[in-house]
């Protein structure tokens, strides 16, 4: 268990944030921290049906939920993109 | 006896490159500070300044303007003009005074360098004059600042704030830094010179005093003319300097250090002078945005001068110019929004109809930057004040200490630039941030942003911790200047929200 800051920039927001999460984190569980935090403060609420996935910024593909931070091998403000799966 | 012309003595006379006898010339030179870059001392001695001043015509002329700065002062001390001013221009003359005050001040002792270490007597002459402008421009500005103690204190930060660790005072202390204080008497005249004075300093001074006069701040209005005008003359040491680097063979270098210094400089005018422009200067009275201002004198003027001083665009021209409509739409939202992380109250500057003047000058502004105000707006008008407060705090550029941004809303488009070492990563709000690091990471790496300092325990965990780093008592945090009486308009302010808003 340890404090682990990323960088994250949720769909529609103007720029990144760091968000500390537990390094035991899954990723589906970052993705919910940063839009507890961004989503109704810079950018308006998704629609219901809306999934939210992650991507490393720069990559196409979505990370796997279920990863933990720790397993993912991020560094320490690694870049995540949080963003609609279409 | 009569008296000699100028032009009959005046190349005779800054003739100082006397020969040493009892030091050598390492020594009276170091390289360190007086970089010759290998081109031979003649070739030095024929930088050839294009405005020529005498002592004494600089003294008399310095005197006059002082004189008419503070007649006019003087003459409109009691007209109550900050008193009656609006949120709007008391935000920009805040951030104005407490960003700019200090930094002429220090310039000073760049010119300084430039006086004592430069290889051509010419330059030297002209630095001289170049310290004396940078004293009295601390000086004058400090002074008119300070009027405005007894109505609001924020303006001690304008003596305070470059002793602070605040995260904006830490982004364009580090950016004067790199280009000016931490450099060779050759490198900082055209790092400084080119890359500050001539590419924005001496227009923005044109062009926020011409905005100060409409405004009826004419005290503002004519210390800034008078400033301009030894701007506009010691900008022009730059260009010798790099016709001679050219000329010798050394044009890779000063193509190098107009783009370094040009970049770090646009950033900083970007998110201190493109706010000013784009929000704080009262909608009744802007014309032009910053990205006319950018278009026209910078891209295109500045450009002219750099190619017909036989250098090329910097590399990264089309990157500048998508910038120019974007990143300070973004930074504002972050001045905004962390507006306690200020010193002065910030206007957010996005009411109706200035959301219409920013559509009009940058089309397709309501989609993108627009959509994150709409959720702030949203917020304000449900009393949700809470939440116009992000919890995470943003992601700082590792080289200009401004935040990492990219386009919002509809159009969203993240932007991110990042480097690794020893297991440390080091972010990037652009690729020419990037750039300039990866040119000379050993110059770069031990710095520390904000946000670094509060992740490596620099700050304390305390939420007054992070104020306190900063200098900031509870009183010196920003709030919103209009008391968030604008989502509707102006307009529409209540008599006692306008009351509690402008004080």
């Amino acid at each position: 268990m340890a404090d682990f800051p990323l960088a994250v920039n949720v769909q529609g927001d103007y720029g990144y944030k760091v968000v500390v999460v537990d390094s035991h984190c899954t990723i589906d569980e970052v993705i919910k921290t940063a839009v507890d935090q961004i989503v109704s403060v810079l950018v308006a609420p998704f629609p219901e049906e809306a999934v939210l996935r992650a991507r490393v910024h720069g990559a196409t593909r979505p990370l796997d939920g279920s990863l933990t931070v720790r397993e993912a091998g991020f560094i320490q403000m690694e870049a995540l993109q949080i963003y609609v799966e279409e | 006896m009569a008296l000699l012309q100028m032009e009959e003595w005046y190349d005779l006379a800054r003739e100082t490159n006397w020969t040493p006898r009892y030091v050598p010339e390492d020594e009276l030179y170091p390289l360190p500070m007086s970089n010759d870059f290998g081109i031979p001392v003649e070739k030095w001695e024929s930088f050839d300044e294009p405005y020529k001043v005498t002592y004494r015509d600089y003294v008399q002329s310095q005197r006059d303007k002082d004189i008419g700065a503070y007649s006019v002062k003087a003459a409109l001390a009691r007209s109550d003009f900050f008193r009656k001013a609006s949120p709007h221009w008391k935000a920009l003359l805040a951030l104005h005074f407490s960003a700019v005050c200090w930094a002429e001040f220090h310039s000073a002792s760049a010119f300084a360098r430039m006086t004592r270490f430069s290889r051509s007597p010419g330059m030297r002459n002209m630095a001289t004059f170049g310290t004396l402008d940078e004293i009295r421009h601390g000086q004058i500005q400090i002074y008119f600042a300070y009027e405005f103690l007894k109505h609001d204190a924020v303006f001690d930060w304008c003596h305070k704030s470059s002793k602070t660790e605040n995260w904006i005072i830490i982004s364009l202390r580090h950016a004067l830094d790199d280009i000016a204080h931490t450099r060779d008497a050759t490198s900082a005249a055209i790092m400084l010179n080119m890359g500050l004075e001539q590419a924005f300093t001496n227009l923005q001074f044109v062009a926020l005093s011409a905005d100060a006069a409409k405004c009826g701040d004419h005290t503002f209005a004519t210390m800034l003319q008078s400033i301009q005008t030894d701007e506009a003359r010691h900008a022009q040491i730059g260009e010798p300097m790099v016709r001679i680097m050219v000329e010798n063979g050394r044009k890779k270098e000063a193509q190098q250090m107009v783009e370094i210094a040009f970049w770090r400089m646009w950033k900083q005018f970007s998110a201190l002078s493109g706010i000013g422009m784009d929000y704080y200067t009262p909608l009744e009275h802007r014309e032009s945005s910053l990205k006319d201002f950018m278009e026209e004198w910078v891209i295109g003027q500045f450009g002219r001068t750099v190619e017909a001083l036989g250098l090329d665009l910097p590399w990264y021209w089309d990157i500048l110019k998508h910038d120019i409509s974007t990143f300070h739409h973004a930074n504002q939202i972050g001045v905004y929004v962390y507006r306690a992380t200020e010193w002065w109250r910030p206007i957010a500057g996005t009411s109706p109809e200035e959301r219409e003047w920013l559509e009009e000058k940058y089309p397709g502004w309501n989609a993108t930057y627009g959509k994150c105000w709409d959720t702030i707006a949203d917020n304000i008008r449900h009393g949700n004040y809470d939440k116009t407060v992000p919890v995470a705090p943003p992601l700082i550029c590792n080289m200009c200490g401004l935040e990492v941004t990219g386009t919002a809303g509809e159009n969203w488009q993240p932007v991110n630039h990042h480097v690794d070492i020893d297991d440390r990563r080091y972010h990037f709000c652009s690729e020419p941030c990037k750039w300039i690091f990866e040119l000379e990471p050993e110059r770069y790496k031990g710095h520390k942003s904000i946000i670094d300092r509060v992740f490596d325990g620099t700050i304390g965990p305390e939420p007054d911790d992070f104020y306190e780093y900063m200098g900031q008592s509870p009183a010196e945090r920003g709030v919103d200047g209009y008391d968030y009486q604008w989502i509707d308009g102006y307009d529409d302010l209540s008599s006692d929200g306008l009351k509690r808003a402008v004080g």
